[in-house]
């Protein structure tokens, strides 16, 4: 970098503006080159290489021809690959090419607005893909670049240094920043304008809307937040802490489904055939969620949630399997109030409520363990058992079998459920639970997996409970009747605790394989520290997310609240903004005109002098400098004079001697001590 | 300029624009306030406005918080340009150096001295000749904190003669070229233009014989004639005019008079407005005091007498700075 500074430093102006321009339009493109079609990125870094190289080797620029082929390849490009030249994804890929071109046609003054103007718009299409602390602050970086160029290229006298332009950009952005934290905290939050294009939805991780056996275990290397709880007092039991997803009853032998395949597109949810039946116990727990955006409309609550989360423009309703929908995807990190009751029964009463669908098991998979089923029934202890005997047997076979719990449980054939009861005996949870289900199901015991996450870990340094996508969980509900004819009801069953308790029970989790950069650093750091630090990174980002990302209209709203507004609404906003931007400029004004008023300070010291001189009767013309008002002073009041003259030529030195050797602040000082002329 | 008077539009421009110029003090230093400062945003300025517009709109649709915080430094930032921009120019003084006088044709240049009493420096400063004939000529400087620059402003002047100075204009666009902030000063001090000198004039006219024209007609009257000076340590004694000699004696001075040879054998150059048309049928004023001006340089160029007769002025023959200077003046304001 420094010797990059320095070669920037040797070259002719024009070379080096040129350079210093390339540089920041890399530095914006840069963190979109994953999210770019490949021959975009190829071709912006390739035609940004070579204007820098025209710039150093001081070579024309390439004629209209060259770019108007390139533009036409670039179209093409965006059309082949896009299928569209609109949208949010073919609209990136356009404005980094255009940027990229762009230079290569730097000729006037306009063509330098343009580019300047482009990477604005680039800067903003990096928040497309990302709006976290590293993008903002790598984004700042790059708005600085440009207002430096932008400076640069406004001061057209010799060859001023980058750092001076930088300056006054840094200047620039700073006072603006108090104007930037005015407009963001009242400017009113509006709803989108018009649609936004479908694409604009795509490419967010987080649970699945089906299971296919090893989509869990790609998640649990994720170790990205998932959400963010703060608990309205003690942090429940880690054993009740089950975030309910997505629920899958039907299975084709490979993928497990919801009851309605197109759950998660249609809102409300398809009808479903029985009410959830939901009946709560005991006092419940109360909570605030922040959810990452997970582009799926599931609302993820304790279990179970007998009232709708309380989310700000969203409709939510409960499916039958107990799991909160809402009427759109959640795009955007959201935040809503939610309560649960650890305590509850759900689900229908009888045998007979139990949609059939619950028992099914397709035809032509796990014959082994249709076989062991088979054969548990056989066991007298287990033949006429309802169910909960029935489950015991199971957890007990995962917990005494040599059944083990895996992050790499490897690729699973056909028949997952005999593979993982017979041959590997290991598996991640979702095996497991498929397993179980499986196994349950041939047992003819209603049975089906509920997906969400489960546990996760208190931030020391906020206090909110952090959940991440490596907790991201799957665990069984099988339909028991009631003991003595009770109604019966689900129940929650997690055989991945029988196989690994430590993984439910307590905070532990199987530790992902590193990278090696983790590594080197969990080497270099002590565990204690390098935790400590990530709890601190963690905090500092959640404070950006509930700050920055989730400032709604709400919030800007409960912000008017505390400011003293009985019912904000949208007007007061306004007329706060409005009001705001008056007090400024009168501020303005005021500043103006105190800024008429004032001179060089030397000049105010030296007439501070005339009007003491003046008051002592000694007559000093207005235009006086420093010696003769000395000598003037001498003059008429003699000897007391003396030190105010010996002042007064110092204060000529100051001026005009070649060496100053007193600034104005100590003149000023000394003057105070000098006594008055009299 | 012939369109552009038929234009409405940018004809009550043009008038308003001189109404409001002639309503300028005319003073030779000023310095530049609120009062006196404009800002207006400049083209690239209403782009900036516009990309503000759709990042804000982007940032609406696409719900990014991020979006609004980068629209909205952007948009400060541009603010805060704008008060720098108009900072630049307030506050600093503008001397005018006195101007030279200067010959039509030529671009003449004057010195304007920028002074900045401020602790920062004022830099991206543009200083040109406020003209609507022709696209303005910029003088670009940066003036140092608490220092002065000069720029030296080049105009056309239209016309010969002495006359005001050209409104002049100070510009900057410092430092995000989005506002244009520039002011209008009209200097009080005026410029002396010579006729332009006409380029291959014909050469030096001979001269008149000493004793012709109004040297013959002296000597008519006075009895005496052209070609006399006063005796010098050496003439010989046949020069002296001894009954000039005798004359002085009379009056009761001992002054003696030498008979000038030289200078009676020779003519002397007189630059003749009369004569300076050379006969050609379209010869008007304006081309004999231009062929005139040719020749007073061509005269004085050779440290030749010359002696100038215009219309109602005549500067009797010599040389030297001075006397072209004379001539020179004589030719521009006759």
């Amino acid at each position: 970098m420094l010797t990059f500074a320095r070669q920037l430093g040797r070259l002719p102006r024009d070379g080096r503006d040129t350079m210093f321009l390339l540089v920041v339009i890399a530095w914006l493109v840069l963190p979109q080159v994953g999210n770019l079609p490949l021959w975009c990125s190829t071709l912006a870094g390739g035609v940004l290489v070579w204007r820098g190289w025209l710039a150093l080797m001081s070579r024309p620029l390439p004629g209209k021809w060259w770019l108007l082929g390139l533009l036409g390849i670039t179209i093409a490009a965006t059309l082949f690959t896009h299928r569209t030249l609109l949208g949010r994804d073919a609209g990136v890929t356009l404005i980094v090419v255009l940027l990229a071109l762009k230079t290569l046609e730097l000729r006037a003054r306009r063509d330098a607005f343009v580019v300047f103007f482009l990477g604005f718009f680039t800067m903003l299409t990096n928040f497309f893909f990302s709006q976290s602390l590293l993008t903002a602050a790598a984004m700042l970086v790059g708005l600085l670049g440009l207002l430096t160029a932008l400076v640069n290229a406004h001061m057209p006298v010799g060859r001023p240094p980058l750092m001076q332009a930088a300056r006054t950009a840094g200047w620039m952005a700073l006072v603006g920043a108090p104007i930037m934290l005015v407009l963001f905290l009242l400017f009113p939050r509006l709803a989108p304008l018009w649609g936004i294009p479908g694409d604009a939805l795509s490419g967010r991780s987080g649970l699945s809307a089906n299971m296919q056996v090893g989509t869990i275990a790609s998640l649990a290397l994720d170790d990205s937040i998932a959400m963010r709880v703060r608990f309205e007092g003690a942090v429940p039991p880690q054993s009740q802490l089950y975030f309910r997803g997505p629920v899958f009853s039907t299975f084709d032998g490979r993928e497990w489904r919801p009851l309605s395949r197109r759950l998660g597109t249609q809102f409300p949810p398809p009808a479903v055939q029985r009410p959830a039946n939901l009946q709560t116990r005991g006092e419940p727990v109360r909570y605030e969620v922040t959810m990452e955006p997970n582009n799926r409309p599931w609302l993820l609550t304790m279990d179970a949630a007998a009232s709708p989360p309380d989310v700000p423009g969203f409709e939510a309703v409960m499916t039958a399997d107990l799991q909160w929908v809402a009427s759109r995807p959640v795009t955007d990190l959201l935040r809503y109030r939610a309560q649960s009751h650890p305590e509850f029964r759900h689900g229908p009463a009888t045998a007979a409520g139990v949609l059939p669908e619950l028992r099914e098991l397709p035809a032509g998979f796990n014959p082994r363990t249709l076989a062991l089923a088979a054969q548990m029934r056989r066991d007298p202890a287990l033949a006429n058992s309802q169910g909960p005997e029935l489950v015991q047997a199971v957890l007990q076979r995962l917990r005494s079998g040599g059944y083990s719990y895996t992050l790499e449980p490897g690729v699973y054939g056909a028949n997952t459920a005999d593979e993982f009861w017979f041959d590997r005996k290991e598996g991640f949870c979702e095996h497991i639970a498929s397993a179980f289900v499986v196994l349950m199901r041939a047992l003819d015991v209603p049975a089906r997996i509920v997906t969400g996450y489960q546990g996760g870990e208190r931030n020391a340094v906020d206090g909110y409970w952090t959940v991440r996508q490596s907790d991201a969980h799957a665990w069984t509900e099988v339909w028991l009747p009631g003991p003595d004819g009770q109604a019966g009801s689900w129940v929650r069953v997690d055989p991945t605790s029988a196989v690994a308790p430590a993984r439910t029970g307590s905070l532990q989790r199987l530790q992902a394989p590193q990278g090696l950069v983790a590594a080197a650093l969990g080497n270099v750091l002590a565990p204690d520290l390098a935790a400590s630090l990530r709890a601190t990174w963690e905090a500092v980002n959640n404070r950006w997310n509930q700050w920055v990302l989730n400032y709604t209209q709400s919030r800007q709203l409960d912000l008017l609240k505390n400011l003293g507004f009985e019912s904000p609404s949208w007007t007061d906003l306004s007329y706060v903004l409005l009001a705001l931007i008056v007090a400024a400029s009168l501020l303005g004004a005021l500043w103006a005109l105190w800024e008429r008023s004032r001179h060089d300070p030397w000049l105010r010291l030296l007439q501070r002098v005339r009007r003491q001189l003046l008051k002592a009767g000694v007559p000093v013309p207005a235009a006086a400098p420093p010696r003769q008002m000395a000598e003037l002073a001498t003059r008429h009041l003699g000897e007391p004079a003396q030190a105010l003259a010996a002042w007064l030529l110092r204060l000529e030195a100051q001026r005009y001697a070649p060496a100053a050797h007193a600034s104005v602040a100590t003149l000023r000082r000394e003057l105070r001590q000098l006594a008055r002329p009299r | 300029m012939h369109t552009a008077t038929l234009n409405p539009f940018t004809f009550a421009r043009q008038r308003f624009r001189r109404w409001w110029q002639s309503r300028l003090p005319l003073t030779d230093t000023t310095t530049l306030t609120q009062r006196n400062v404009y800002i207006l945003p400049t083209r690239p300025g209403f782009m900036l406005g516009a990309t503000l517009l759709v990042l804000l709109v982007s940032s609406i649709n696409y719900q990014l918080n991020l979006g609004y915080l980068l629209t909205f430094l952007l948009a400060g930032s541009a603010v805060v340009g704008m008060h720098v921009c108009h900072g630049t120019l307030r506050g600093l003084t503008m001397n005018l150096i006195a101007p030279e006088p200067q010959f039509m044709g030529a671009s003449a240049t004057f010195g304007v001295k920028l002074l900045n009493s401020r602790r920062t420096a004022r830099h991206g400063i543009g200083v040109a000749v406020l003209d609507a004939s022709h696209p303005d000529h910029w003088s670009w400087t940066d003036v140092p904190a608490q220092g002065a620059s000069t720029v030296q402003v080049a105009f056309r002047p239209a016309r010969r003669g002495l006359q005001n100075l050209p409104p002049l204009t100070a510009e900057t666009r410092f430092p995000l070229g989005t506002f244009r902030v520039w002011t209008v000063w009209r200097p009080a001090a005026q410029i002396l233009v010579y006729p332009a000198p006409e380029p291959f004039a014909p050469p030096l006219p001979p001269g008149e014989p000493r004793s012709g024209g109004a040297a013959s007609a002296r000597v008519q009257s006075t009895g005496e004639f052209e070609g006399v000076r006063g005796y010098r340590r050496g003439d010989p004694l046949k020069l002296v005019v001894w009954k000039q000699a005798a004359k002085a004696q009379a009056r009761g001075s001992d002054e003696l008079v030498s008979r000038d040879t030289q200078q009676a054998q020779r003519y002397e150059l007189w630059l003749d407005f009369a004569l300076a048309g050379g006969g050609a049928a379209a010869a008007d004023t304006e081309h004999r005091l231009s062929r005139l001006t040719a020749w007073v340089l061509q005269a004085d160029k050779l440290g030749l007498d010359y002696g100038l007769r215009l219309p109602g002025i005549e500067v009797k023959p010599a040389s030297g700075e001075a006397h072209k200077r004379r001539c020179l003046e004589a030719l521009a304001t006759c």
